[in-house]
């Protein structure tokens, strides 16, 4: 699936270019289940397209991502933790967008939110397409998520 | 005198990563100032002397476009170039802040390299 491959190559070369991280892509899914101790950053798009990308990152993860992001050590779920996972599904949405778009007038782009929790579920009420991407950092996993409307 | 530079994004990470990248990329600038939007980028180009913006364009209270909008109706700081750095780079929008006074765009996510490829030639 084109869209599948243009995730993986965006998401990659955010996190490399970006993040200092070098990942890999672990699995392609189709559920992922209840969340558990994570942070989820993500971001609407309406228009020709409507939909929902999401980043979910555990914790730990989401902790060491902040680190490198701004080279600091990272220790608890803070501002920064939120405001660095909410920029990657920013960066996510915007070359999503670029990829699903024709000139970019077609589809508009949400301000990004995270939530986060010991415990909750992510789903759409509506009838959608679902892509899941699991990533391996090398410090753990985190999933990006694309529901789009059919 | 040395030169001083804007930096406008909602994202404090992201104003942190910009800031880190024009070092990287080996342009000194004398003064980093930041502004979280529109608005306050604003009130900084009526205070202070400002040789270049790099503005985010999806922001709240007042976007990338709305601001060089606004800039652009204000004689005292309308010739202060702007570039902008966003996810946002479809012709249209990229066209819309060109005609609006924007010299440039630079695609997140982007290098220090890219940075000093566009950035370089406007100082």
């Amino acid at each position: 699936m084109e869209i599948q491959e243009k995730m993986i190559e965006s998401t990659k070369e955010i996190f490399s270019s970006m993040v200092m991280m070098d990942i890999s892509v672990k699995q392609i899914m189709t559920n992922h289940g209840v969340l558990n101790d994570t942070i989820t950053g993500m971001i609407g798009l309406a228009g020709t397209h409507k939909g929902v990308l999401a980043v979910h990152i555990p914790y730990d993860v989401a902790m060491a991502i902040t680190g490198s992001f701004l080279m600091m050590d990272v220790t608890e779920i803070n501002d920064d933790v939120h405001d660095a996972i909410g920029e990657v599904a920013n960066m996510l949405g915007g070359n999503v967008k670029t990829i699903l778009s024709e000139k970019g007038r077609d589809i508009d782009l949400s301000l990004p939110s995270t939530i986060a929790g010991a415990e909750y579920s992510f789903s759409s009420d509506k009838e959608v397409d679902k892509v899941i991407i699991e990533f391996d950092t090398g410090k753990g996993c985190f999933l990006v998520e694309m529901d789009l409307e059919k | 005198m040395g030169k001083n530079v804007l930096l406008v994004d909602d994202s404090k990470t992201m104003r942190i990563i910009i800031g880190r990248s024009l070092r990287q990329a080996g342009l000194d600038f004398d003064n980093i100032f930041e502004a979280a939007d529109g608005l306050e980028a604003l009130e900084v180009l009526e205070k202070e002397h400002v040789d270049i913006v790099l503005s985010d364009i999806n922001m709240p209270n007042m976007d990338g476009i709305s601001f060089l909008r606004e800039k652009s109706t204000r004689d005292a700081i309308k010739d202060i170039p702007v570039l902008m750095i966003s996810t946002e780079t479809g012709d249209d929008i990229i066209g819309e802040a060109k005609s609006l006074g924007a010299v440039g765009a630079i695609k997140k996510p982007f290098t220090p390299d890219k940075v000093n490829e566009v950035l370089g030639p406007l100082l």
